[in-house]
């Protein structure tokens, strides 16, 4: 069977909560610095954006999808410093502890 | 080829589409993870008119490792040696995934504008430039006319 869609109606979106207060402008600023794929997307190891695929939040301000991070400072080249500003990466807690943000 | 990286991907479209100014990379048909870069020698440096060519390759780990560049054409300068290979930090220890290639090319590129002997790789050359820096240059230049002349 073959299914065509005719049409649809968008009843909600969702954006994670960066707290940047430029999330709009259509610059490299909404996109993961390590992946390059926007924050809604998800990084390059998984399928589906969302809490399955969370933000995480550095002291230093700066947000990347957490797999892409995590990957990163898991690497001994990371020296676990933060990839934009080489900062040593402290996770921010207020932000990441509060997941009803992201809905 | 199966499973390139959506970042290459775009990195790839963008560096065609949009090169930085003396910059060209192109991927190869047959291996999307292997450049061909040409390097214009910067204004103003011993290299100018000259066309560098290079080899860059992203390894599997890329962004989390960075890429692998070496110079093909012959180039008298002492952070370079006499197989291309590049003595530049951000390629080694300096690496951050938050670089590109694009970012890596133009410091190799302002590289060629500010050699730095006191970091050599290739020794012969390093002290040349820090015994007699105008005979040096002169000899960069020559070798830029001989080796790079587009």
């Amino acid at each position: 069977m073959k299914v065509h869609v005719k049409n649809w109606h968008a009843i909600a979106q969702w954006r994670w909560d960066t707290g940047a207060a430029d999330a709009d402008d259509d610059g490299e600023g909404d996109v993961c610095g390590i992946c390059r794929v926007p924050y809604e997307g998800c990084c390059p190891s998984c399928k589906m954006p969302g809490d399955d695929c969370p933000l995480i939040w550095g002291e230093c301000s700066h947000v990347f999808h957490m797999h892409c991070l995590l990957q990163w400072i898991g690497t001994s080249s990371s020296k676990q410093q933060c990839p934009m500003d080489r900062r040593p990466w402290v996770t921010a807690e207020r932000k990441v502890d509060r997941t009803n943000n992201a809905r | 080829m199966a499973g390139l990286p959506k970042r290459i991907i775009k990195e790839t479209e963008r560096l065609v589409a949009d090169p930085a100014p003396g910059i060209t990379a192109l991927p190869h048909e047959d291996n999307l993870r292997y450049f061909d870069v040409t390097i214009q020698g910067p204004d103003g440096s011993p290299f100018a008119n000259g066309v560098f060519r290079a080899e860059l390759f992203l390894p599997e780990e890329y962004p989390m490792a960075p890429p692998k560049v070496r110079f093909l054409t012959k180039i008298y300068h002492p952070n370079i040696d006499k197989l291309g290979r590049i003595c530049l930090d951000i390629l080694k220890d300096k690496w951050s995934p938050a670089l590109q290639i694009r970012t890596v090319l133009l410091s190799i590129q302002a590289l060629l504008s500010s050699p730095n002997p006191d970091d050599p790789l290739a020794t012969d050359v390093a002290k040349h430039y820090k015994e007699n820096e105008k005979d040096a240059q002169r000899v960069s230049r020559e070798w830029t006319e001989k080796y790079a002349s587009a």
